[in-house]
């Protein structure tokens, strides 16, 4: 493991991060219409809720704590897509990189967007609603940890799948993740959702971490349970997904890498 | 003696029921620029594939300065470049932003200076700021080329190196291959259609066929192989009789131009032929007479081959072309 070959790749993406509109858009446009559409849609229901209800909070939370999924799983993909659309695949791995390495850099890349997009998004939510997410305190940490590992297994799995089948399954960059949001319980308890999609909920392990963000908003303090349940879930996803991904990877050389770019 | 940077041995590549490489074996020594030939779908892209590591081979073993490509994989890289026109660098960065992140992929001293010399080098300094969109497809080969020559490669994998570049430019690159083959005894494989180039930059030129190697000589000992020379001769009064005896002595000709007429006649029949001319009572007002080159060679390599993909599958199967004529030419 070479740090110079994961900064090269980081470096990459941060050269075309600067001056690509779309990177930019997705980066700070969409979570900033996520936060004045849903942070209205939320300060108005609050005029039918008890008093001092945490209507606006629980479904801005829910919204900021969305992006560090969505952001972690996106960059990993769109990482793969950009360098497939350029035909920079084989220059990329004529040279020493290794495919881990490779992937620890979408991941960095992942964290740094992610992190830029998440405080982004907080410091607007804050000025619009007058809302202190500080009071999440430490619990922060690992639930941008948990959504973060739930983003890179999505990502994995979606990553193989590319590299299996090329870009006519490009779409599943930006769509795979929705399928896990209604079972993940973002804006509602898992109570509130039918019998048999609380059975799918119990093991996605996002589900866990926003029952735990409205436990912390409701009483200051989360189930250790949610957060050990979604650590474990995310963890057997996680080393699932990576033994996939390095199939893939395997499979792909064996067609030859030209084939994907 | 020359030591060998690269050992392939026994290499073969199937998919499916498809092989496209057939077990092929060979060496490329320290210093030695080969050229490696063949028709489309011979199988020298998928060689150089497997040479570089993103193609896995079926079976066979590659070894780069004794050492196994596929358990020494990142030290034989830092050590090996490959350019293709047909891979592009990230088309929104800049020339020097490219370099600058690629030059990080490799085990590099002052990066920086590395890159600014290889922008000067390559004569790209005016371009630096540009982005890869903006350049003509020329710049941009030119800017493949440079990241080849980042990390100080000991061999050199180029894919049609030269194609859309300047003439004046394709003249430069290769005496710049040439040189750093002289200066730092770069080994270099290139795949080339540009026969002459070819001719110029290589010691030594192998061709594929059908995932074999079918001939493996000195480029001047190829063309050696064949016996067809071109006699083109200048008939002023009455060419139609030109054609005629052509045409009565089964003779393969074409007309260069008015009056100008390119003949093709093995190489110790020429003073029959040209006493046939004679007593045919063609008057012929200039006359030269044009040695085969590589290109005669890789044309009648490729025309035979595709004659042989015309033929029934059992004519395949007898081995009648290419190797039964070309196969004195490989080197033990």
């Amino acid at each position: 493991m070479k740090l110079h070959r994961i900064y090269a790749i980081v470096l990459r993406n941060l050269f075309f991060f600067r001056r690509s509109y779309d990177r930019i858009t997705d980066a700070f446009y969409w979570p900033a219409i996520d936060v004045i559409v849903w942070g209205m849609t939320s300060s108005y229901f609050t005029q039918f809720a008890p008093l001092n209800s945490p209507v606006v909070l629980i479904l801005l939370s829910g919204i900021l704590f969305w992006i560090v999924v969505y952001r972690g799983q996106y960059e990993i993909n769109i990482g793969l897509l950009d360098e497939v659309w350029n035909k920079n695949l084989i220059n990329l791995f004529v040279a020493p990189l290794k495919f881990s390495e490779w992937i620890l850099a979408l991941m960095a890349i992942g964290i740094i967007k992610t992190a830029m997009s998440f405080v982004f998004a907080i410091t607007l939510a804050m000025m619009l609603y007058k809302i202190n997410f500080l009071g999440f305190g430490w619990y922060f940490l690992p639930f941008s940890l948990l959504l973060l590992m739930t983003g890179w297994w999505v990502s994995f799995f979606v990553t193989g799948l590319i590299l299996r089948f090329g870009t006519r399954v490009q779409a599943f960059a930006w769509t795979t993740l929705a399928i896990l949001s209604p079972f993940s319980a973002i804006y509602y308890p898992v109570s509130a959702l039918p019998q048999w999609a609380q059975v799918i909920a119990a093991i996605i392990p996002t589900s866990y971490v926003f029952e735990g963000m409205r436990q912390a908003i409701n009483t200051g303090i989360v189930s250790p349970h949610n957060l050990i349940m979604s650590f474990i879930l995310n963890l057997v996803f996680l080393i699932i997904a990576t033994i996939f991904l390095k199939k893939s990877f395997n499979k792909v050389l064996e067609k030859g890498l030209v084939k994907v770019y | 003696m020359m030591k060998n940077v690269l050992e392939v041995n026994n290499l073969t590549k199937k998919f499916g029921n498809f092989t496209a490489v057939n077990n092929i074996s060979f060496t490329v020594k320290e210093g030695e620029l080969l050229g490696f030939l063949g028709p489309n779908g011979a199988g020298k892209t998928t060689t150089i594939q497997m040479l570089l590591s993103v193609l896995a081979p079926t079976s066979g073993e590659i070894l780069y300065f004794c050492k196994n490509l596929k358990q020494h994989r990142e030290e034989i890289l830092e050590q090996v470049n490959f350019s293709t026109t047909y891979i592009n660098l990230p088309w929104n960065l800049t020339i020097k932003e490219n370099l600058t992140f690629m030059s990080y992929l490799y085990t590099i001293k002052n990066r920086k200076k590395k890159v600014d010399e290889i922008i000067e080098v390559f004569k790209l300094s005016k371009l630096a700021n540009h982005q890869m969109h903006q350049l003509s497809a020329g710049q941009i080969t030119r800017v493949n080329l440079a990241k080849a020559f980042l990390n100080n490669p000991k061999v050199l994998l180029l894919d049609e190196p030269t194609a859309s570049l300047d003439p004046d430019i394709a003249a430069y690159i290769r005496s710049l291959i040439m040189e750093k083959n002289k200066q730092e005894g770069l080994s270099v494989i290139l795949t080339s259609h540009n026969m002459a180039e070819v001719e110029e930059v290589c010691d030594r030129v192998m061709f594929i066929n059908k995932g074999k190697i079918i001939a493996d000589d000195a480029p001047e000992n190829l063309s050696k192989s064949i016996e067809i020379c071109h006699i083109e001769l200048l008939v002023r009064k009455e060419s139609e009789k030109l054609v005629v005896f052509c045409k009565k002595m089964k003779l393969k000709y074409s007309q260069k131009a008015k009056n100008i007429t390119v003949i093709d006649v093995k190489e110790k029949e020429i003073p029959e032929f040209l006493r046939g001319v004679m007593d045919a009572g063609i008057q012929y007002d200039e006359i030269s007479i044009e040695k085969p080159t590589l290109e005669d060679y890789f044309l009648q390599v490729s025309n035979e081959a595709l004659d042989a993909d015309d033929k029934p599958s059992d004519s395949h199967a007898s081995g009648s072309f290419p190797h039964e004529k070309t196969e004195r030419l490989v080197k033990d």
